[in-house]
């Protein structure tokens, strides 16, 4: 591909707020149309990329190019298919030894190892079954976050360019295939989300945003240091010293687990894990924390339910989404022998969460609460069709993961709509909705019912597939799993009641039904607005469509998730444990 | 060239030796220069001494710049006692570019605090000289006279502000406790002396090498070497030889503090890394743990107390200690990339945390320093551009992608790791994630509506400047401002090409001896 497809998708939202700061930020309309050109744009570009992967046949993509620091490599093609290839020097050590070493060991070797290994990392970008996607995703939530975002909103063009910057960001995670490149996303990311944090949104925001932040960026170190443990035990055992992803990928299948730990406390080395599964955990954990997994969500309902609206639409639908596709793009292909060893840790802690957040969201009386509970219960689900580790289970996850994107951003903007009207988010304040809010109570159920996994929506299409994958792992995981499923009737149809079914009442009322003449008098201006419908619309739309005609979704996801599956299963034959693991992958239809 | 032939008279000095410390020579006689000056000027015309100042830093800039061109192999002068090699020049630069950007800083800054003198100028110029002095230095006594050189001008500094009350209590709190620094050094330098035999630190280290080839391990020499590290350790203020940090920088007029935490910091750490990483590089298994655990605890320190500071002085001060403990993990691999990485850090340091203390400088008011937390409150609307580069100064301190300062701890990080110092990495990062805390909450300080400040700080706020018309604290554009432009330009363009600083690094050449 001589055109850089993805660079110019990636630096679209960039060159856009560039653009946008030049617009007075008097002139609100000409800004929210420049906002949502430029996400429409980007949503066309994503979809070009979108169509033209699923148009190349896969078998004739499958052809490991552009790794210029994998010489030895290059004739082992790694398990996961890249295309639209980009690559660009961005720090080239050399491979001669520099100045100072060379002054260092003059004279002085006893005292003095070798010089250190060149350090390299290049601006490579790609995309993969899985990818392609979350881009598609990502761009039509920040469209849809562009939609809803009111042309009233204080400081408006501000808000305007720090959500082209998370665009930027997002999109970075997502096609980045350079480890150094992909931290720099994932960290950099973080600061136009932690500023439309502390910019807009209720009095509790601050200490939610800083909240979000320390547990991310405490999780993201690790994972640095995780990196840096990928580099250097990779480049010590196979002689290729290099951040990049394909690459990597590919030597994994000569990386020794078994090889005794080369890290060491000041001389003391650790017993307990080999390297790999350290490195494991250090991912894992960051990508936990941005997930969430249950012992590491706490942020999470601080930070949703302090937020507005049109940031909620894409933190909640795709920033979340970064944790669990971290999993599968990092820790599984670069861990597949640690990835079967702590697949009861991961999967219990999925179970956890798929549970306790459903049980949580039971327990709540603000709206925007339920709604974050939900979230994690839902992905809950999707971590354990991950580390389910076979083809179903993963497939699930990724559909999983795009019709939870959709779900949360439309739930957001209903409950959005119903915090806006009556300035409250107590479920008990409010009821009966349905007779001034038709339109709003129709277009939240199907809402509701694609978020409690109902048959012809979409979550019951990943929703079944990820509990099939975990039967397939272990009855007993999609056992407990199913519980999740009973009890998401349970609480997404209490919010749905409490809200527009039964007595009308309004926060502040007493007796209500005298009221309800003059309230349906003001039906028109209660009711969802135009704006509103234009964003829930397309939301609902996907919804039913890929509720009643899943088989596309699943077929492309199929081959990816296939893809995925084969790296986990790398290495693992040498150890009895995971036989079986192993052959439940292969007698997958 | 490095020796003077026998038969010479002895006040003849060849003219290669004077060119080799040039840059020193030029900041030296500069301040002669601006003391002349001073005298004969006219009254009332600070700002030329200034431009003075910075011409004869420009000049020294240009020819360190020259040096670094022309000669790729390193020049040792003196007979030995100073290198004129790349780590120097590179050093040199920093100080250099640090001390610029405190000379454009200070016209505005002392006249609106009253201290317009012209002694200030000779001081600095004097104190950039000593760490010129440090930053080549191959000889014991070389290494004393440069720290002295360096001190004694900083002690007057920080006792600048003489009808100010806390910077006279923070300059006798640093000439006492700076003082005995010396004290500890010098002892560990006649220790060092007393058992090798030598001064130079060429010849220390050929013993040493020898000594501990032979398995010798001599006790006198580590108790030299902790005597040394403690000494420097009080100068780069790494804890626990920091307890002077916090009151000479709130104490101190901001411009001061501004040198002082840079400069004198890099200066300090260019002695200890040529000092530790090679000189006494024989005796690596011996002090690489204590350097280590000093480099932990004021990651551990700094970044802890920082968190309950309220004076944007003592937090970034205690950062400054922070950042010390990062450092000081280059200090501790004692190994070639780990010297990168430390000088990597330094340079980066250099950018952000002038920055930050640039835009103190700019807030600073008449009479007294921005230094109260609440100061910020607001400012993302009465200065939003100084905001904003505030912002991203405290984001790349705090180690953002996308600022140098990231980059900065990259570096230090993966030599930790694959020197196998897990421990170093690991307090790294968990005191990182603890820095956020306090460095974000500047930020959010700047950028929080007066609401959640307080209701009786919003009333204020409201009406002392209705729709952002900045009645409060206008800012006093120019120079100044563009210092802080340029320093977070240079953040934002060093964290996105790493390369620009690395490959200098790469060509760098340091003699050990």
């Amino acid at each position: 591909m001589s055109w850089p497809i993805l660079s110019v998708t990636l630096f679209l939202p960039l060159a856009g707020a560039v653009a946008i700061l030049a617009i007075p930020s008097s002139r609100a309309r000409a800004i929210r149309l420049a906002l949502m050109a430029v996400t429409a744009v980007t949503l066309g570009l994503t979809c070009v990329v979108l169509v033209a992967y699923l148009a190349v046949p896969p078998a004739a993509a499958s052809k490991l190019s552009g790794t210029a620091n994998g010489q030895s490599l290059s004739t082992i093609h790694s398990p996961i298919t890249f295309q639209f290839q980009e690559q660009v020097n961005w720090l080239q050590s050399g491979t001669s030894l520099s100045h100072l070493h060379l002054a260092f060991n003059e004279g002085n070797s006893a005292f003095n190892q070798a010089a250190p290994p060149p350090i390299n990392f290049s601006y490579h970008l790609g995309v993969d079954g899985l990818s392609v996607w979350l881009m598609a995703l990502a761009a039509l939530l920040f469209l849809v976050a562009a939609v809803v975002l009111s042309q009233r909103e204080t400081r408006l063009r501000t808000f305007a360019v720090l959500m082209l910057l998370s665009e930027v960001g997002v999109l970075g995670v997502l096609t980045s295939l350079d480890l150094i490149l992909f931290y720099f996303f994932w960290e950099a990311a973080l600061i136009p989300l932690y500023f439309l944090m502390i910019g807009w949104g209720d009095r509790n925001r601050g200490r939610a945003a800083l909240k979000f932040i320390i547990y991310t960026v405490a999780g993201s170190l690790f994972m640095l240091l995780a990196i840096f443990g990928v580099y250097f035990i990779t480049g010590a055992q196979t002689g290729v010293y290099t951040f990049d992803l394909p690459t990597l990928i590919a030597a994994q299948s000569f990386v020794h687990t078994t090889q005794a730990t080369t890290f060491s406390l000041f001389g003391h080395s650790f017993p307990l894990l080999n390297p790999q599964e350290w490195l494991f955990l250090a991912f894992a954990l960051a990508f936990a924390i941005k997930v969430p997994l249950v012992p590491f969500h706490s942020w999470l309902p601080d930070a949703y339910s302090s937020g507005t609206t049109p940031f909620l639409i894409f933190f909640a639908g795709i920033v979340s989404k970064l944790g669990a596709f971290g999993l599968i793009r990092y820790n599984l292909t670069l861990f597949p022998q640690a990835s079967h060893t702590f697949q009861p840790l991961m999967l219990g802690l999925a179970i956890a969460s798929i549970l306790y957040g459903a049980l949580a969201a039971l327990a709540q009386t603000d709206i925007k609460r339920i709604v974050g509970f939900a979230s994690i219960s839902h992905l809950g689900f999707v971590v354990l069709g991950i580390f389910a580790l076979n083809v179903d289970g993963l497939n699930g996850a990724i559909i999983q993961m795009v019709n939870h994107g959709i779900v949360i951003a439309a739930l957001f903007i209903c409950v959005g709509v119903v915090e806006s009207r009556f300035a409250t988010r107590t479920l008990s304040e409010l009821g009966g909705l349905a007779r001034p809010m038709p339109v709003l109570a129709g277009l939240f159920l199907v809402v509701t019912l694609a978020g409690l996994g109902m048959p012809l929506l979409n979550s019951f299409v990943g929703e079944f597939l990820i509990l099939l994958g975990a039967f397939q792992a272990s009855p007993v995981w999609a056992v407990l799993a199913s519980l999740g499923v009973i009890l998401a009737c349970w609480y997404m149809l209490r919010l749905y009641q409490g809200l527009t079914q039964g007595e009308l009442r309004l926060p502040g009322t007493e007796a209500v039904s005298d009221q309800l003449q003059t309230v349906s008098r003001r039906l028109g201006r209660l009711d969802v607005g135009p704006v509103e419908v234009v964003a829930l619309v397309p939301l609902v739309a996907l919804m039913l469509v890929i509720g009643v005609y899943p088989a596309p979704v699943i077929r492309y996801g199929r081959f990816s998730a296939a893809q995925y599956v084969q790296a986990a299963n790398r290495q693992t034959a040498t150890d009895p444990a995971l036989a079986s693991s192993r052959a439940s992958a292969r007698n997958l239809p | 060239m490095a020796s003077t032939a026998p038969g010479y008279p002895l006040h003849f000095v060849p003219v290669g030796d004077l060119l080799g410390i040039l840059p020193i020579l030029i900041v030296g006689g500069g301040a002669v220069m601006v003391l002349i000056w001073d005298l004969v000027r006219p009254r009332g015309q600070e700002v030329w001494l200034a431009g003075l100042t910075g011409l004869f830093l420009l000049a020294a800039l240009g020819t360190a710049i020259g040096q670094w061109i022309a000669n790729s192999s390193p020049i040792v002068v003196f007979n030995g006692a100073y290198a004129n090699d790349r780590f120097a020049l590179f050093a040199d630069f920093v100080v250099l570019i640090t001390a610029l950007a405190v000379v454009v800083l200070s016209p505005g800054y002392l006249r609106r605090r009253g201290l317009a003198e012209g002694e200030y100028y000779i001081l600095l110029l004097a104190s950039v000289a000593g760490m010129l002095v440090l930053d080549g230095a191959l000889n014991l006594i070389v290494i004393f006279l440069g720290i002295e050189l360096l001190s004694i001008p900083l002690y007057v500094l920080a006792g600048f502000a003489r009808d100010d009350q806390r910077s006279q209590e923070g300059a006798m709190k640093y000439l006492l406790l700076g003082g005995f620094a010396s004290g500890f050094l010098l002892y560990g330098m006649a220790l060092l002396y007393g058992e090798t035999g030598h001064t130079s630190l060429t010849a220390i280290h050929a013993f040493l090498l020898r000594d501990a080839t032979a398995g010798h391990i001599d006790p006198m020499v580590l108790a030299a070497v902790g005597l040394l590290a403690v000494g420097l350790a009080f100068k780069v203020s790494a804890a626990p030889f920091h307890w002077w940090t916090p009151d000479v920088y709130q104490g101190s007029p901001a411009v001061v503090t501004t040198f002082m935490s840079v400069a004198t910091k890099v200066a300090a750490f260019a002695v200890f890394l040529r000092l530790f990483s090679a000189t006494l590089a024989p005796y690596r298994a011996e002090w690489t743990v204590p350097i280590a655990v000093v480099a932990i605890i004021s990651m551990i320190y700094g970044n802890v107390v920082a968190v309950a500071q309220t004076s944007i002085k003592r937090l970034l001060a205690y950062s400054g200690i922070a950042q010390a403990g990062y450092i000081m993990i280059g200090v501790a691999l004692g190994r070639p990339d780990g010297t990168e990485a430390s000088l990597y850090y330094l340079a980066a340091y250099a950018f952000m945390n002038t920055g930050a203390f640039a835009v103190v400088t700019i807030l600073s008011r008449k009479g007294e320093d921005c230094d109260r937390y609440s100061e910020l409150a607001g400012l993302g609307r009465r200065e939003p551009v100084l905001a904003g580069l505030m912002s991203l100064f405290m984001l790349s301190l705090a180690g953002f992608p996308l600022t140098v300062g990231f980059f900065g701890k990259f570096f230090l990080f993966s030599a930790a790791i694959h020197d196998g110092q897990l421990a170093l990495a690991i307090w790294g990062i968990l005191t990182s994630a603890v820095s956020l805390f306090y460095y974000l909450r500047v930020i959010l300080k700047m950028y929080a509506p007066a609401a959640d400040v307080g209701a009786v700080e919003e009333f204020e706020v409201a009406s002392v400047s209705p729709e952002g018309t900045a009645v409060a604290a206008p800012t006093a554009l120019g120079p100044a401002v563009l210092v802080v432009v340029l320093a977070g330009a240079g953040t934002i363009v060093l964290g996105i090409f790493p390369a620009v600083i690395y490959t200098l690094l790469q060509g760098i050449s340091v003699v050990h001896g």
